[in-house]
């Protein structure tokens, strides 16, 4: 039997024990036997027969005639018919208003009982226009209602079944359904269901009793039965453990900051020291000191935010200034041509919004240690229509590592470490990449277990014009991670913009995967 | 990044073969390409091109060469190139600048080509090359424009000056009547395109041949009788002008290869210069202009990791095209006709690289030991987090543009503090958030179906002007925080930031807020911790939320995290 019998409620125990297999039951039984109130048997009937255990045998619909307060009042009184009959009998002829008034009746129940009175030939009305009894003896129909409203005032109600031709003739009058205050009884249809033990039921019954289980187990633990040591004297029921939960909202950090947070975690492990700056920049260190030449189609207009107010920043940190302006003309002393143009001194100092990671990877190079391994998880901004692969601004993750000896296989081996570590690479491919400054440039493309082939970042070893100039002279690997896509996948969106929604529910029961 | 569309007969007949997909997929990478698609009913195939600094790859003839480079090891020879001491026969062919065009379009050099004749693939495949040439490298026809015209309709030598705009009139390509130069600036459509380029000029840019017949007007629009190309022709002179020689001589380089490529012959012009150049005042064009570049073998291994030999290096390059030698330690190579872009001893490391193959290169660890350290905004943050998830607030991450609308006026601040864009996209992408408590009351105004209370947080960064600054603006790291309930006020308020500051071991103390339009007025305070304004709390006005179209009481504070921190 799959009926865990110590789920049951008590209510449930209770009825259990007291029915046995083949005797009707009903709800009328339970509720005088065990002195259930009506919601108590109602619970338990539902729920032993959502559970099997109950099944109906029968429904039969009865009419039933309950006594009402009125009929209450003329079971003990009489009826107007019946006082009307005495009345008259005792104090002679009266006319039909002093009736009423004596009585304290209407003058149309009076008007009615002298009608019923005299159709049947025990009363008329005399010469003077007074009623006056010309029988001793009340109608039989009168008699019968007198007998049944006794009757009801016991049994509360008349089934419709029980009456006889005669009683159900004399009681109709007696009737309503509706608006029955003013009658002696009120007709109710009612349907009474018969139901029997089914053969879990029964299963169900001998367990109960197998188990020695009462249903009268120990509900809520209290601090009082703590204390009195009251819950010594007896079980505690079981609770049914696959409920429906309540919901609760807790305190609890982003979904997308926990995934950020986390590829920090992983990267802090690695041995990278975390870089951080301002969202304000200025083309010299937006572009400038990555030797990105000033005419360079990224610099454009339509690729860069420009900062309205103020429009340049007041200086550019020297050396910095003269030793990159110098290399974008001529190479300066790195080793290049350089771009062979004239550099823009106003034009480097015209501000911007960060429009890439790398640029404060230029910035640390100016403070970095030998060897020395640095990362960001940069917020960017760039010019692009907002849609669900861009957003108005997002984070990039990059970094750096400066050593003495460090070469292509190192960047190489770095690219291979994050693929398995922070994005659960199954394969990884190098395929030469372009970046203005980096050479030589690798991209990394990773087979992921979900997402499939995709390029997860840009690397390559920073160009001796961009390391140079900002005062290194050993080797520079420099590498961004595109890791929106796998934050995307991680939460279970397709749509950038969704990372940043305002949308508390939204957020509330977001989760990673 | 350059995105050529290219069809299939053209491009596999320079490669010299038919390929899959799936072989164009691997090999494109050393051309730095991808396939962006394959266009199977047209038969035209989508190559994206990822080498901003390597025009002679944008085009099929070029991606083919490279191809083909690689997989042969041969490189390519290329007859027509004149040198300094070495010059090729222009018969007569000449092209003269004049000194008008000096300070507005400083060059116009040219060459010839014939031996094939063009049908509507060769000659949409040949403007293409022409437009990416001088829309991507010659940045929008500034710096080059190239024209193509009909070479046996040209009495030489060709003229280039520039002229009176007014004055000077011709059939342009495309109509039907005769402008003046300054009327196709305005009425043409290539006029309104490129019109701006010289229109500031008193004079604009003129290409004429000895017979006085136009050519065209560079950088807008060629002629309607010289300068229309057709289907059926064979014999072309090319015209490319602009201000930096050395970008003219590799822009007609890179064509020259690409058609000699596709069976032209290709015929040197002679150009005479009306100033000095580096190569004279005179020169025959295709012209080797490019520099030899070396690079020490000892740098390669430093920057490569492997101990590849000098020959190993030679013939790495070979596959890329470029024609090297060895000596005592060095590796010397010979620039490509169609490049120019070795700058620096490194260009040829990658190149070598490329050539050897990636796949040879096996994935090392860097030895080096280093610590990992979280910056100290994000262990302070990290901190702050903590105790407000404990306090029941859900974290919340914006993005940090945003519009007037939302950061200022909903606020109902004067904004003096924020940083705006001067090139916005749009105006709701404007102004930098200059407090992180917009954000948070646009998420309860979008979230009226979210259970309440909305206890919801955000540490991130915001930016306002400050004088002191080189910038003239400053990033913070803020703390905004926002609660609203039906039953929420001031005390609430402060006893989160009473019990934020306890655990973060911050004495405080509050004074009085006099006149903040966010928050009502009296049931507001700074925080001041070190002497310093920390922060500010308080409820919220009504009038905020009505702005915002919220309708719940509400709390929020904001912590500048950097004076906490210290």
């Amino acid at each position: 039997m799959d009926i865990d019998v110590k789920n049951l409620h008590p209510l449930e125990v209770k009825l259990l024990r007291h029915v046995s297999q083949g005797e009707d039951i009903t709800p009328e039984r339970i509720i005088n036997e065990l002195g259930y109130k009506v919601g108590q048997c109602n619970q338990a009937f539902s729920w032993l027969m959502a559970k099997g255990l109950l099944e109906e045998v029968s429904r039969t619909k009865r009419t039933l005639y309950e006594i009402t307060e009125t009929g209450e009042t003329q079971a003990a009184e009489g009826m107007p018919v019946e006082r009307i009959f005495n009345f008259l009998s005792e104090k002679g002829p009266h006319a039909m208003p002093d009736i009423a008034v004596s009585l304290n009746l209407e003058k149309s129940d009076v008007g009615s009982a002298f009608g019923l009175l005299s159709s049947k030939g025990v009363a008329k009305l005399n010469d003077e226009r007074k009623a006056e009894i010309i029988s001793n003896e009340l109608p039989e129909e009168v008699v019968l209602q007198h007998e049944l409203l006794q009757k009801a005032l016991k049994a509360h109600s008349l089934d419709e079944a029980s009456l006889s031709d005669a009683e159900k003739k004399a009681i109709s009058s007696l009737a309503k359904k509706r608006g029955a205050a003013s009658s002696p009884f009120r007709i109710v249809e009612r349907e009474d269901a018969v139901y029997k033990l089914t053969e879990s039921g029964k299963e169900a019954k001998e367990a109960v009793l197998a188990a020695n289980i009462t249903g009268e187990e120990f509900g809520i633990l209290t601090p009082q039965m703590i204390q009195t040591g009251a819950w010594k004297n007896g079980t505690f029921r079981p609770y049914g453990i696959n409920a429906p939960t309540s919901r609760l909202i807790p305190g609890r950090s982003n979904a997308y900051s926990a995934y950020l947070q986390w590829v920090k975690d992983k990267l802090i492990a690695l041995g990278f020291e975390e870089f951080d700056g301002p969202l304000v920049e200025n083309e010299f260190w937006n572009g400038d000191a990555l030797f990105m030449p000033q005419f360079h189609s990224a610099r454009d207009i339509h690729d860069v935010y420009y900062v309205k107010e103020p429009r340049h920043a007041k200086e550019i940190e020297e050396p910095w200034l003269s030793q990159v302006a110098a290399t974008h003309e001529n190479g300066w002393n790195t080793g290049s041509r350089g771009w062979g143009y004239t550099f823009d001194h106003e034009f480097t100092r015209r501000q911007v919004l960060r429009s890439q990671g790398t640029v404060l990877s230029a910035h640390q190079l100016t403070k970095a240690k030998v060897p020395g391994k640095y990362f960001g998880v940069v917020r960017c901004f760039r010019y692009d229509q907002v849609d669900a692969t861009h957003g108005a601004d997002f984070y990039q993750t990059e970094g750096i590592v400066l050593g003495n000896d460090v070469n292509l296989r190192n960047l190489l081996g770095l690219l291979k470490m994050f693929a398995e570590e922070i994005a659960g690479a199954e394969e990884v491919k190098y395929v030469p990449g372009y970046f203005p400054f980096t050479e030589p440039s690798i991209e990394v493309h990773i087979k992921h277990p979900v997402l499939g082939w995709f390029e997860l970042g840009g690397s390559g070893i920073f160009r001796p014009e961009v390391t140079e100039p900002l005062g290194i002279d050993v080797p520079v690997l420099a590498w961004g991670l595109g890791i929106d896509r796998m934050a995307l996948m991680h939460l279970g969106l397709n749509d950038l913009r969704e990372l940043f929604t305002p949308d508390i529910e939204s957020v509330r029961t977001r989760r990673g995967n | 990044m350059p995105k050529i569309e290219v069809p299939e007969n053209i491009f596999f007949s320079l490669v010299g073969k038919r390929m899959t997909d799936s072989e164009l997929v691997d090999i494109f990478p050393v051309a730095k390409a991808e396939l962006d698609g394959h266009d199977e009913a047209n038969h035209v195939i989508k190559i994206e091109l990822n080498d901003t600094n390597r025009p002679d790859l944008w085009s099929a003839a070029g991606v083919a060469r490279a191809l083909k480079c690689y997989e042969s090891g041969e490189i390519p020879y290329y007859d027509f190139f004149s040198t300094k001491d070495d010059e090729r026969d222009s018969e007569g062919r000449m092209v003269i600048d004049d000194e008008s065009a000096i300070g507005i379009r400083d060059y116009s050099i040219g060459f010839a080509a014939r031996g094939k004749t063009v049908d509507d693939e060769l000659l949409v495949n040949l403007i293409q090359s022409q437009e990416k040439l001088c829309t991507n490298f010659g940045r929008k026809r500034k710096t080059i424009a190239m024209g193509i015209y009909r070479s046996e309709l040209i009495k030489y030598p060709v003229h280039y000056a520039a002229v009176d705009p007014d004055k000077t009139r011709f059939v342009p390509l495309g109509m039907d009547k005769e402008l003046s130069l300054r009327e196709i600036c305005s009425e043409h459509p290539k006029g309104r395109e490129y019109g701006h380029i010289v229109s500031s000029f008193p004079r604009f840019p003129y290409l004429y041949d000895d017979n006085g017949d136009t050519l065209s007007f560079p950088p807008v629009i060629n002629s309607a009788r010289i300068g229309a190309v057709e289907v059926g022709d064979s014999d072309f002179f090319i015209e490319v002008s602009g201000p930096i020689l050395d970008d003219l001589l590799l822009a007609v380089s890179i064509l020259a290869c690409d058609m000699a490529d596709m069976g032209f012959e290709i015929l040197p012009v002679k150009v005479r210069f009306a100033k000095d150049t580096p190569y004279g005042r005179e020169i025959t064009v295709p012209y080797y202009f490019q520099k030899p570049m070396a690079t020490p073998l000892e740098l390669v291994h430093k920057k490569l990791g492997l101990d590849l030999t000098a020959d190993e290096c030679i013939e790495a390059l070979k596959k890329m095209g470029v024609y090297a030698i060895a000596d005592d330690g060095m590796i010397y190579a010979d620039v490509p006709e169609y490049r120019n872009d070795y700058l620096h001893a490194v260009d040829i490391v990658e190149d070598i690289m490329i050539g050897h193959g990636l796949a040879s290169f096996e994935p090392v660890m860097p030895e080096d030991f280093t610590i990992g350290r979280l910056s100290p905004v994000e262990e302070f943050s990290r901190k702050v987090k903590g105790i407000l998830i404990g306090l029941g607030f859900q974290e919340m991450m914006y993005n940090y543009l945003g519009s007037k609308r939302e950061y200022i006026d909903n606020m109902h601040v004067s904004g003096d503090d924020a940083v705006f864009i001067a090139n916005p996209m749009s105006e709701n992408y404007e102004v930098i958030r200059p407090s992180v408590l917009p954000c948070l009351l646009e998420s309860e105004s979008v979230s009226g179906h979210a259970v309440y209370p909305h206890s919801i947080f955000e540490i991130g960064k915001v930016t306002v002007k400050d004088a002191e600054d080189n910038s003239g603006t400053k990033t913070k790291n803020s703390l905004g925080l926002f609660s609203s309930d039906a039953a929420i006020g001031y005390n609430d308020a402060a006893s989160y930031i009473n019990t934020l500051m306890y655990f973060l071991r911050k004495e405080y103390t509050l004074s009085e807020v006099k006149d903040d339009p966010r928050f009502i007025p009296g049931r507001a305070a700074y925080i001041v911790y070190n002497g310093k304004i920390a922060g500010i709390f308080g409820e919220t006005h009504p009038q905020v939320l009505e702005s915002w179209g919220c309708s719940m009481p509400s709390i929020m504070a904001e912590l500048d995290l950097d004076i906490l921190m210290n």
